[in-house]
């Protein structure tokens, strides 16, 4: 009985198997006319980074929409295909094969974290299909000849940028303020290695006197940061540096609060002056310096107080920094679209090479997707005092691109990339 | 079944999925045949240990991982053939199987399922914390070389496609072939009574230990398709959750029956792409489905997995 | 590596205070968690693959009830009460059918409801990080103790662990209650059969090992952002806890849990990459050498 029970059961899931296939393959019309554009977008939507998926969705989904009321691409509209890729590189893989080969998705916007970027970037570099990174700020992913490909574009902030920012700031702080013992506390991932590496680096040839007395690297994600904290205390730095973000940036300031640290030792991060993460911090130490991750009021603009405003009414909750990027990322997609009226990612490509939009995350509302690495530049960046209240940065200090340029060319030298 | 019946159906099943995925001509199609094929090697690899030999492991996408990532790190060096680096992987394969598994069957019941689970997780430690080597959590950079060998061109997805059903329906009569030898049957006499077993002359810690090293090696194989397929190797490939999947597959398919790993892995990926897919709520549609599945169907799958515990020693809370 | 720096810090009475406390407040969380999932196992039999998961729903139960009451109090209270409440129906609906069923579908049972309760936080929370905050009462300067830091929150963190460790161990070593759960543990038909309500027990246990993780996920809340599938580290690590002390032994559990801490508050001093890498390996090490776990009966 059991056996034929069973057999029931496997002729089930076989035909369950069968529909499987038959639901995976493309049943949307290959025909052309008025058949929407699809752009596929693998981002995170569970876990613990669906504040990233939410941040890109919405984000492009602003920009789309005015794309759409605008008329379309004389009449094609756009249909943007978010799904969530669990943060799992693996997982980030198979969804981007799927969207492409079973939903039919015609162009691609990746607003995966750093490791299922780096998975997309494999599976499009097999593909061909036109690809804008928006969430990944590792620097390899287009600064690294083996890794950049022509068919990808990166419409987000980069790591190397921002170390240089960072960097140059901190080493005017540190003269002023005579600060020369650093440590670093990062998360041990590709991105916490990247910020907190160049940034070290930056900072040495920017400012020689200064040297790393140490550094901690938490587990990524690890909850809990109170062994390398305590760390700090017994190391007496003259400042910390520190690249986590998110909710992570918030524990490890909460917990740091139980020990006082930062009421004397001064806190350098990129990553705290985001709107959604300044306003989890409860109580503010009295010295803590934070690289414009997304402010309303920086650049303190018509336009980007408009694009903050529209945002919140289409989304509910507040812009990210990983939603300017997606929004750079989409902006510079639809454009070229507009431009070309074509949706050919070869077209479309040789159109994003050294294209330049406006945009009110740019500097002097401009923004340059560089040819030569095709990753996004003259965004604005600057770095100031966190305040507990809006503005949240004061004493801004806009970062000078060109000094910018400088170092990331000797990196890049440094690196064997160019 | 004799075994030339088995090899002519196979023969035919491969032929039919081919087929189906040339014939298709959809890029999707063989997508999702290919990673079924490479999920139910895993899978079956897996009930070699869970349903022949009574050894629930929960750290046998170590050797998925262990396979990935040392047949992409061969290939990446440009020096090699695709059929000589996967010959070294599961070499490789075969020492690291020997050694962990040496000291893992040394335990019995949950204690050795943690045991593999540890060691598992040391293998991801050491894949995540050797960065310069492997590329810590970004995984395995810069695509997978898949360089011709006899004529076989594996950039050609199609030619690609065509060697992972090949080598999967391959695997799964040879695995079939294992498990019906008289060796097969030891191992079954051990996951029933190893006692008895060890009291009729069979070297139990030994069977053990080849069962052991056998499912490595088709796990490893598994995994080396998948770097194949994705052109790429992933710390997640041998992470806890990926075993924690592969136990899920088999348990839903039935482990008793030498196809229910295949048909759970089947329905595993079925479900996971298909309600992503269609909700962003999967946690909470999936976790339903798999309660239905579990807890409904007892019938179904659970009535065979108790004339398997009945047959097995009373646990120690039963004893009087 | 660099065992310099941790000979350094053996011979500075402040590190070694500091560190020591920081392992014993990582210890002490994870001990709060991992003695459910030995009470659980040791009492039921069930390896409780979603004891993650409680841990996270008592967090966003403290949240919750922080932001209407504004008391850490009631905060504490809501995360192990209504985690505890949601073990009771849980176990009742759920894990009692699984009994006695081998570790697979107890495995699948658990897996299901973690996706369940991940995407429910999700869909109830939102997806955001969220931050409770230090309350006012906890807002203080570290205590000085040799030289070396001690947050009184973190002191009060321990001495609520310690407190319920001593209270578990009372209440199964001491009361009529007790007796029940260590007779049913060794054999629930007979307990039944003496005219005891072992699904009752049962219940009970379930409940109280998840009331654990919710004060837990509790205590947790001001030092720890919350977000859906925050228990997923907690859970392997209570696992290794578990292992290390012995499936089944609440003072084993105990004392792994210190163990972990250590072994991570002084790693990071002196191989800061490789701690991960050795709490696994010590796992496997007590597996081999005494696979019942240092405080577990042989032959279990």
């Amino acid at each position: 009985m059991t056996a034929i029970s069973r057999t029931g059961l496997n002729r089930r899931t076989l035909m369950a198997g069968a529909a499987a296939g038959v639901l995976a393959a493309p049943h949307v019309s290959r025909g052309q006319g008025k058949e929407p554009i699809k752009i596929g977008m693998p981002t995170v939507l569970s876990g613990r980074f669906t504040v990233v998926g939410d941040s890109a969705r919405g984000a492009a989904g602003l920009a789309i929409d005015a794309f759409n009321a605008a008329g379309g691409l004389d009449g094609r509209m756009i249909e943007l295909v978010a799904r969530d890729d669990k943060a799992r590189p693996d997982e980030a893989a198979r969804v981007v094969r799927e969207l492409l080969n079973a939903d039919g998705c015609h162009l691609l916007i990746s607003s995966s974290t750093t490791a299922g970027a780096f998975a997309i970037q494999e599976v499009v570099r097999e593909t061909g299909h036109l690809c804008i990174q928006t969430i990944s700020e590792t620097s390899s992913l287009t600064a690294d000849p083996k890794i950049r490909l022509p068919n990808v574009f990166r419409g987000a902030r980069q790591v190397v940028h921002d170390a240089i920012a960072g960097a140059s700031y901190a080493a005017k702080v540190a003269k002023e303020r005579g600060l020369k013992k650093w440590m670093t506390n990062s998360p041990d991932f590709a991105y916490g290695r990247d910020a907190t590496g160049q940034f070290v680096e930056s900072l040495k040839k920017i400012a020689p006197d200064t040297t790393i007395i140490g550094e901690a690297w938490p587990k990524f994600m690890a909850p809990d940061y109170t062994e390398s904290l305590t760390q700090v205390l017994t190391s007496k730095p003259d400042a910390l540096f520190t690249a986590h973000s998110g909710g992570d940036i918030v524990a490890f300031m909460d917990q740091a609060k139980l020990y006082n640290i930062f009421d004397k030792v001064p806190m350098f991060t990129p990553n705290l002056a985001d709107l959604t993460s300044i306003k989890q911090i409860k109580k503010l130490p009295p010295d803590v310096r934070s690289g414009t991750r997304y402010l309303a009021t920086y650049p303190d603009t018509a336009a980007n107080h408009d694009w903050h405003d529209a945002y919140v009414k289409r989304n509910g909750g507040e812009p990210s920094n990983w939603s300017w990027e997606t929004a750079a990322g989409t902006a510079f997609l639809l454009e070229a679209i507009k431009k070309t009226k074509s949706i050919d990612g070869k077209v479309l490509a040789e159109a994003l090479r050294g294209m330049t939009i406006d945009s009110p995350f740019g500097i002097g509302g401009k923004l340059t997707m560089r040819a030569e690495d095709q990753t996004l530049i003259n965004y604005a960046i600057g770095w100031g005092s966190v305040l507990a209240e809006p503005p949240y940065l004061k004493n801004i200090q806009d970062t000078d691109w060109s000094e910018i340029f400088h170092y990331e060319t000797e990196w890049k030298k440094s690196k064997g990339f160019i | 079944m004799t075994a030339r019946l088995e090899l002519i159906l196979g023969a035919v099943f491969a032929a039919v999925l081919i087929a189906i995925g040339l014939s298709l001509g959809d890029k999707a199609v063989i997508d999702v045949l290919m990673r079924l094929s490479i999920f139910s090697l895993l899978a079956l690899s897996l009930n070699i240990l869970v349903g022949y030999t009574g050894l629930v492991s929960f750290g046998h996408a170590m050797f998925f991982g262990f396979g990935a990532y040392v047949f992409g790190l061969l290939m990446q060096t440009n020096a090699i053939s695709i059929p000589a680096a996967a010959a070294v992987t599961l070499l490789a394969t075969c020492v690291w199987g020997a050694v962990s598994g040496a000291l893992c069957i040394r335990l019995t019941e949950i204690y050795f399922s943690f045991l593999t689970l540890a060691f598992q997780m040391l293998l991801y430690s050491v894949i995540a914390g050797w960065v310069s080597l492997t590329g810590g959590d970004q995984g395995l950079m810069g695509g997978i070389p898949r360089p011709p060998f006899l004529g076989i061109d594996l950039a050609q997805p199609r030619q690609l496609f065509v060697l992972t059903v090949i080598v999967s329906v391959l695997s799964a009569l040879a695995i079939r072939q294992i498990v019906q030898s008289p060796f097969g049957y030891a191992l079954r006499m051990i996951r029933d009574n190893a006692e008895r077993a060890r009291f009729l002359g069979v070297p139990v810690q030994r069977y053990k230990l080849q069962a052991f090293v056998l499912s490595g090696i088709f796990g490893s194989l598994a995994g080396i398709l998948m770097s194949l397929y994705v052109s790429g190797a992933y710390p997640n490939f041998a992470f806890w959750t990926l075993s924690g999947d592969a136990i899920i597959m088999i348990v839903l398919g039935g482990i008793t029956v030498f196809l229910g790993p295949v048909l759970g892995a089947v329905l595993f990926q079925f479900l996971n792409d298909y309600i992503n897919r269609i909700t962003e709520h999967h946690g909470m549609v999936m976790g339903v489905v798999l309660l239905v599945i579990v807890l409904g169907l007892r019938k179904g799958v659970l009535d065979v997995l108790d004339e398997w515990r009945q047959s097995r020693k009373p646990r120690p809370e039963a004893a009087p | 590596m660099n065992f310099d720096a941790l000979i350094d810090c053996f011979s500075a009475s402040a590190c070694v205070v500091t560190q020591i406390s920081s392992g014993l407040i990582i210890g002490m969380l994870i001990f709060m968690v991992a003695s459910g999932v030995t009470l659980i196992f040791g009492v039921l039999g069930v390896v409780n693959f979603a004891h993650g998961a409680l841990y996270m729903l008592g967090a966003y139960f403290a949240l919750t009830a922080y932001w209407v009451t504004d008391s850490f109090t009631v905060a504490v209270l809501a995360g192990a009460i209504g985690t505890g409440l949601f073990g009771v129906v849980f176990e009742r609906l759920f894990i009692s059918r699984v009994y006695g069923a081998d570790v697979l579908s107890q495995l699948l049972v658990c897996y299901a409801f973690v996706l369940i309760l991940d995407d429910a936080v999700k869909a109830i929370w939102g997806g955001d990080f969220l931050s409770m905050g230090m309350p006012e009462a906890f807002a203080l300067p570290p205590l000085m103790i040799a030289g070396g830091f001690v947050p009184p929150f973190y002191a009060f963190l321990t001495a609520f662990a310690v407190a319920s460790a001593i209270a578990l161990a009372a209440l199964l070593g001491l009361t009529r209650f007790g007796k029940i759960v260590r007779a049913a543990a060794v054999n629930r038909q007979m307990v039944g059969v003496l005219g005891i309500n072992t699904s009752l027990v049962y219940a009970l246990i379930f409940g109280l090992g998840a009331a654990l993780a919710g004060a837990a996920g509790a205590l947790a809340a001001p030092v720890r952002s919350a977000t859906p599938g925050m228990g997923f580290d907690i859970l392997i690590e209570s696992f290794i806890v578990t292992v290390i002390g012995g499936m089944g032994s609440i003072a084993g559990a105990f004392v792994g849990a210190i163990l972990i801490g250590m072994i991570r508050a002084f790693g990071t001093v002196g191989f800061p990459l490789a701690t991960e890498g050795v709490t696994f390996a010590m796992m496997a090490v007590v597996l081999l050498v005494k696979p019942a776990g240092l405080f577990g009966k042989a032959g279990r």
